[in-house]
């Protein structure tokens, strides 16, 4: 086997996940876990179920990893981690374990031995990224496809206005174990995605995280429109952000201005049926009643949070900081006479 | 380079996903519309982020490359700027005259000094003929490359209408004449009291020297037309200003029992003598023939020329203001003026664009005034200076400032000199010259994404409130931590400001960060846009790839 030297082009980031994978074009999943395994760094154990993660980063056997990572299969990369966080843990080492999996690994098929995974306890991160459907095998509709999406199994027409059912509800799943970190993130709050995942680096025990991951292709939105598409998403209120320590809520992002959830809709090739016909008007009006009954459960108009979503919008001269701490700083040098 | 099928494990790095492009992104520096419209083509941006860096002394010199004036212009300056800022489309504009003031004022106690850039001396030298801001600001461009320049000036003291003309509330002389002392001390000649056409001739400026810029502003006042012969009790707006400016006492109004005066115009001039005779203690009412600001006047084209700020600060001080009125006669009684019958004017421009207001008749009202000053324009005087006048650039004879320009402003004459220097400059050295600054990319407030930046109120200076007690400033500047907080304000639009989102976003780790700046790494951008799309300040395009 080749040996290839770790991709140093970069004196800021690791590039935990480097540059080559084959995404799509202004894929949000990519985005997301190389920001999540950056945040971690090399120094971790990272097992993927199968999915478009698992698939673009290892393609003909060229790895995009530049960390140890293991591939399990679909169903169980949680049983899989909690084996390697028992072998670490009779061998004294603490080197950290990260599953990484799709919504159809987490919320469908891998959701049995997640919740076996955090029953027993296992000092593990597992990280969702959510692009709300099976989109590896060509958009197939899974449990986290939010309702009137349309997917190849569940394409609008005559008696249908795309999926039937609704989004399910993970995250209050999850909690519900009475583990010590669950929360939401997505890619456009950086500043919040980063404060996740380093508190969930903190804290010894299963914690999870779910991503909201746009999928140009499977959402059919400009490529170019990932991160927009993951900002409206919060500022509608369809996809709150929100920490979840033993079972209870701890935090949430208030929407400093809450978005018609139309503003989402509309660049989104998967609700474009919507648009233009009666029976389309109706799933609109039942989104925008999603979206508000989303924010009078958690509040998100009034609570009393450090962020809201302007302020965790918010650029600075010189950067929102880095990736690790030990990276080198670009000081700016004070001079007057 | 996409590799053969028969892959061998390793890094996928091995393989080019660039070649998947059809778009690719490009950093690139915009024009951003403060320095499109700055008539002196400041790099606003760039001073402010130097400045945002409390690099005060960086940020005065890139200020001055373009605008040796910024305490003056900081004062005086209309700023045209601001109200293009994109910044108003988030809160409110950058204070960015405020800005140019505070570097303006710390490079002023600080005694900072201009460098010369070229420090080879030149042999060339250049006469300049005027030494208001279009004239300095040539000297100062050519002194700083090493050229030999003198300035010749009728007048007692250099500054030309800043100095003779501008009221002290809004520029004090101490401050111009640190600002042209530091300009002078590059080396400039400077000869006063020397008017080209008397004092010294036409042909021995052509003889003795290889260009000439000609910089003469417009000092004559344009003469209200009547009949009547008696020159009693009428003034022009500019004599006013000037007498008022060489420390004489206007006696005329002390000595009425009515302390009323009468100022006609509706432009800045007018504006300043009114707030003048406030300050002398008499009442005041400006007679104007154009419409007040507001009301859609501006597209209509009939708003009063004066700048609206002023106008507000007039106001506040006591100033009457009659809009759309035109002067009928004088009412004298013998020579004794007692007031002016003014009458509603209907049209105030000619088919032309000419000013040749209609009066109605019956409309005539009776406005009480023991002195009626007219600033009713002003024009160049070229007596003494026809020969050269009529020269061109390829003789060796340049024209610039307010005797030529259309925009009467201080900075539009800073800008016009700077130019002549550069165009002076490539023809002395025998090559060609193009202005090229409004041909930059520009951009907009729609190519950014101001939901990236958090509002912030805008810093003032404070206001004087004893402010009719004399001529003293109105308005202070902004305090040391204030400057650092309203330069931050700054969009930095067009232009990188370093705050990473493309660098965080971009999913192929195709954005590489260098301690000075950001590169991308064609060898695996896919095209996707979102950096271009996520850069708050437009600095990022997206460019289509052939075929
Ligand atoms: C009352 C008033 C207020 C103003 N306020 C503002 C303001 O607030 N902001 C602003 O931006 N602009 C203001 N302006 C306009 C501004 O002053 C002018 O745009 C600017 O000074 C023009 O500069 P200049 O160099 O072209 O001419 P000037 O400043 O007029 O200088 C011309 C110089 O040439 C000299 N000169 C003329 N003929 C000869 C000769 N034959 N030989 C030798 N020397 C000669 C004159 O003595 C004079 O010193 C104001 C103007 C007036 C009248
Ligand atoms: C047991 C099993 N069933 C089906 C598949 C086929 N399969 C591979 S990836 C995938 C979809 C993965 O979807 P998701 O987990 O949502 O991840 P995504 O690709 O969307 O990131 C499916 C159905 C499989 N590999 N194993
Ligand atoms: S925000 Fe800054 S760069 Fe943009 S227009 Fe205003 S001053 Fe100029
Ligand atoms: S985000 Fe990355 S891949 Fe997308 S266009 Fe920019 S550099 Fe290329
Ligand atoms: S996104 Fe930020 S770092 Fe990147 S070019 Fe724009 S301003 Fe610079």
């Amino acid at each position: 086997m080749k040996t290839n030297a770790m991709d140093k082009r970069d004196a800021f980031r690791h590039n935990v996940l480097t540059s080559g994978h084959r995404a799509c074009s202004g894929c949000g999943e990519a985005m997301a876990a190389r920001m999540v395994s950056d945040l971690i760094g090399p120094d971790a154990i990272y097992i993927n179920a199968t999915g478009c993660l698992q698939v673009f980063t290892t393609h003909n056997q060229q790895s995009a990893w530049q960390a140890p990572w293991i591939h399990s299969v679909f169903a169980n990369a949680a049983a899989v981690a909690s084996g390697v966080e028992a072998a670490l843990r009779a061998k004294g080492k603490g080197t950290p374990v990260v599953v990484q999996a799709g919504d159809g690994g987490t919320f469908d098929i891998g959701l049995q031995c997640l919740s076996g995974m955090i029953e027993r306890g296992h000092d593990v991160l597992f990280v969702c990224y959510d692009n709300e459907a099976y989109m590896n095998t060509g958009v197939q509709r899974s449990s986290s496809t939010p309702h009137a999406v349309r997917t190849t199994t569940s394409p609008p027409g005559r008696l249908s206005q795309g999926k039937h059912h609704l989004k399910k509800d993970v995250i209050s799943i999850i909690a519900a174990h009475h583990m010590p970190y669950a929360a939401t993130a997505t890619i456009a709050y950086f500043p919040d995605l980063k404060a996740k995942v380093e508190k969930a680096m903190r804290i010894k025990g299963p914690r999870f995280l779910q991503i909201l991951s746009p999928c140009p292709l499977g959402w059919a939105h400009d490529s170019a429109l990932s991160v927009t598409v993951s900002r409206l998403a919060v500022e509608t209120g369809l996809f709150p952000l929100v920490e979840l320590e033993h079972g209870e809520l701890t935090g949430v992002m208030r929407l400093a201005e809450q978005k018609p959830v139309e503003e989402y809709l509309r660049p989104q090739g998967r609700f474009k049926h919507l648009f233009g016909s009666k029976t389309g008007a109706v799933e609109l009006r039942h989104l925008q009643a999603l979206a508000d009954a989303r924010i009078r459960h958690y509040d998100l108009l009034d609570a009393d949070t450090q962020w809201d979503t302007e302020r965790a919008m918010q650029s600075a001269r010189h950067g929102r900081g880095g990736y690790a701490s030990s990276m080198p700083t670009s000081e700016a040098v004070k001079n007057d006479a | 380079m996409t590799p053969e099928l028969d892959i061998e494990p390793g890094s996928s790095h091995a393989y080019h996903t660039g070649d998947w492009r059809t778009r690719q992104p490009v950093y690139r520096n915009k024009w951003p519309p403060c320095s499109q419209t700055c008539p002196a083509s400041e790099d606003i941006q760039a001073w402010l982020a130097l400045a945002t860096e409390q690099q005060w002394q960086a940020a005065w010199r890139k200020l001055t490359e373009r605008n040796p004036f910024p305490a003056t212009m900081g004062r005086i300056c209309y700023h045209p700027c601001e109200s293009a800022c994109n910044r108003k489309h988030l809160d409110s504009a950058v204070n960015i005259h405020a800005m140019e003031r505070y570097l303006g004022d710390r490079a002023i106690t600080r005694g900072w000094k201009h460098k010369a850039v070229c420090d080879t001396p030149q042999t060339q030298r250049v006469a300049i003929v005027g030494a208001g801001p279009a004239g300095l600001s040539c000297a100062f461009q050519l002194a700083r490359q090493g050229y030999p320049v003198t300035i010749f000036d009728a007048q007692a003291a250099p500054g030309g209408t800043l100095y003779s003309a501008i009221p002290d509330y809004r520029l004090p002389k101490s401050v111009l004449a640190k600002e042209i002392n530091a300009i002078l001390a590059l080396g400039i000649e400077l000869r006063l009291n020397s008017r080209v056409g008397k004092e010294i001739s036409e042909s021995d400026l052509r003889d003795q020297f290889d260009a000439v810029f000609l910089a003469i502003g417009t000092q004559r006042p344009r003469q209200y037309l009547t009949k009547e012969s008696s020159k009693h009790s009428v003034m022009s707006g500019l004599e006013f200003l000037h007498r008022l400016n060489r420390g004489e006492q206007i006696a005329l109004l002390s000595k009425r029992k009515s302390k009323q005066v009468a100022v006609v115009g509706g432009g800045n001039t007018a504006i300043d003598v009114a707030r003048c005779v406030r300050r002398l203690g008499a009442e005041v009412t400006v007679i104007c023939a154009q419409d007040s600001h507001g009301n859609h006047h501006r597209e209509l084209g009939t708003e009063m020329p004066a700048s609206r700020q002023e106008v507000i600060e007039a106001e506040t001080e006591g100033v009457q203001l009659i809009y759309r009125a035109g002067v009928c006669r004088l009412v004298r009684s013998g020579e004794h003026l007692s007031g002016i019958e003014v009458a509603h004017v209907d049209q105030v421009y000619d088919r032309h664009g000419n000013f040749n207001p209609v009066l109605f008749d019956g409309t005539e009202e009776f406005v009480p005034a023991g002195l009626a000053i007219f600033a009713i324009g002003q024009e160049a005087d070229w007596q003494g200076l026809e020969r050269l006048s009529q020269a061109t650039e390829s003789e060796g004879v340049w024209l610039g400032g307010d005797a030529v320009s259309k925009s009467k402003l201080a900075a539009t004459a800073v800008g016009s000199g700077y130019q002549a220097a550069m165009s002076i400059m490539a023809r002395l050295k025998g090559e060609s010259f193009v202005f090229d600054d409004h041909k930059k990319a520009q951009i907009t407030f729609r190519q950014m994404q101001l939901h990236y930046y958090p509002k912030q109120p805008r810093h003032e200076g404070e206001t004087n409130e004893q402010r009719l007690d004399g001529f003293n400033e109105v308005v202070t500047g902004l305090a040391d931590d204030d400057a650092a907080h309203e330069a931050r304000r700054c969009l930095s639009c067009g232009v990188c400001f370093r705050c990473d989102n493309c660098w965080h976003f971009c999913p192929d780790a195709a954005v590489i960060k260098t301690t000075a700046d950001y590169e991308i790494d064609y060898n695996y951008c896919k095209g996707c846009g979102i950096c271009a799309q996520e850069c708050p300040c437009g600095h990022i395009d997206m460019e289509r790839l052939n075929d």
